[in-house]
């Protein structure tokens, strides 16, 4: 078929117009769950995106790695699917997604080229917390979670230091394309050591406690209740994919904490 | 009198921490700073909840099912002022519930299951298979408590 003959037929440019439609809304829903959002609430910011756009019906299949949409509009359909990156979780950005969805579903964008430019807007310019804040932080959150658990005050500040340079070493790991697991693995390591050896040097009666909250940023609590709320919610699917992820992650941070339990063995 | 004071300060105590906890994960979810004071305040609305349906002899999953029931239920309640980030302040606020010590108190069980000699091999398989029961009955009472507040506002207004 010729680039003439494309142009006048109206299935072929009806077929064009869903498929940038499919691509924006599936690019939206993947934002979304990369940021963290739990299926119903990625279903909703992709369905929205596509309707918002004129499409008359919007289909989704949510996977741990992929989606895929189909919309449909003027008697035609089109289907497209879309990889899925490493889920994390990004408040700001999670909201920016959302509220966007919510605008263009009451008519705020209609044409696709400005929603993706929205996108692209807040992919570059959704703020971070600086890295040395996010540390810090996170160091605070695994000492407040020890004291929770009965850790004592000796050893408050070795658990917030130890689950700060975890946090770090986490970020640094990630940032260079180490595979999730092994990192996970590494930093359950390094922070049980850390955490164990400031206790113990400071002479706490909770080390092995201490050990155990110092390798608590690693613990995968969004993703184990988007599991439970994404089968609960309909999607047995993505949950249950998400609860082996968290499965297989809390056996590397077992491995981590043991490797570390066993190198500090004769001091414990 | 002094076991009020005691209780009131170990109540004090665990949603002081609760709040910490919560606002530390917050700020490693990028929460901004609104979202974070909200989360902070869920944090210690949850572990209050908890603590004191623990110190009624409740268990930990009956405790942390209400615990997160009550946060799901207020963020409804403050819907307007959470705009889209409710569902996310709300979970926040419950993960310094998360039972992640038990998870890995019942992995390391079941690593010590595979050493050559097991001292005693009952007990280990007991404790790690209440530790693991416990992580899967107390995460499907905050998911639960979290979830079906919303629900039950849905059929409501339905």
């Amino acid at each position: 078929m010729s680039d003439e003959t494309e142009a006048s037929d109206p299935v072929v440019r009806r077929h064009r117009d869903l498929e940038r439609i499919a691509n924006v809304a599936l690019r939206a829903g993947r934002i979304s769950m990369e940021s963290g959002a739990n299926a119903s609430a990625t279903r909703s910011v992709t369905a929205a995106v596509a309707r918002g756009l004129g499409a008359e019906d919007v289909a989704l299949r949510l996977g741990y790695a992929s989606l895929a949409i189909t919309v449909a509009g003027g008697g035609n359909s089109i289907t497209r699917m879309s990889g899925v990156g490493r889920l994390g979780v990004d408040q700001r950005r999670d909201t920016e997604i959302r509220r966007l969805a919510e605008r263009i579903e009451k008519g705020g964008a209609t044409d696709v080229q400005t929603v993706q430019g929205e996108l692209d807007r807040i992919l570059r310019e959704t703020p971070r917390h600086p890295e040395w804040l996010v540390a810090f932080a996170t160091g605070l959150a695994c000492a407040a979670f020890g004291r929770l658990l009965g850790v004592d005050w000796a050893a408050f500040v070795p658990v917030l230091l130890a689950g700060a340079l975890g946090q770090a070493l986490r970020h640094r790991l990630l940032s260079r394309g180490a595979n999730l697991f092994v990192a996970v693995g590494i930093v359950a390591f390094v922070a049980a050591g850390l955490g164990g050896l400031g206790a113990l040097a400071l002479r706490s009666a909770s080390v092995g406690m201490a050990m155990m909250a110092s390798t608590l940023l690693l613990v995968p609590g969004v993703p184990a209740t988007n599991a439970q709320t994404d089968i609960m919610d309909g999607f047995p699917t993505l949950g249950s994919a998400r609860a082996v992820w968290v499965v297989m992650v809390m056996v590397f941070v077992a491995t981590g904490f043991w490797l570390a339990r066993a190198a500090l063995g004769g001091f414990l | 009198m002094v076991d009020l004071a005691a209780t009131s300060l170990h109540l004090l105590h665990q949603a002081f921490f609760g709040a910490v906890a919560a606002g530390g994960f917050g700020v490693l979810f990028n929460f901004g700073r609104r979202c974070l004071s909200w989360a902070i305040g869920f944090g210690a609305v949850a572990l209050t909840v908890r603590t004191l349906a623990l110190d009624a002899q409740w268990s930990l999953e009956a405790a942390s099912f209400a615990a997160a029931f009550v946060t799901g239920a207020l963020a409804l309640v403050f819907r307007d002022r959470l705009g889209a980030a409710m569902e996310t302040i709300a979970l926040a606020g419950c993960i310094p519930m998360i039972p992640g010590a038990f998870f890995a108190h019942a992995l390391l069980g079941f690593f010590a299951l595979t050493a050559p000699d097991v001292p005693d091999l009952q007990a280990t398989v007991f404790q790690s298979m209440q530790a693991f029961l416990r992580v899967v009955f107390t995460l499907g009472a905050i998911g639960a408590g979290l979830v079906v507040p919303g629900h039950l506002f849905r059929i409501g207004r339905s």
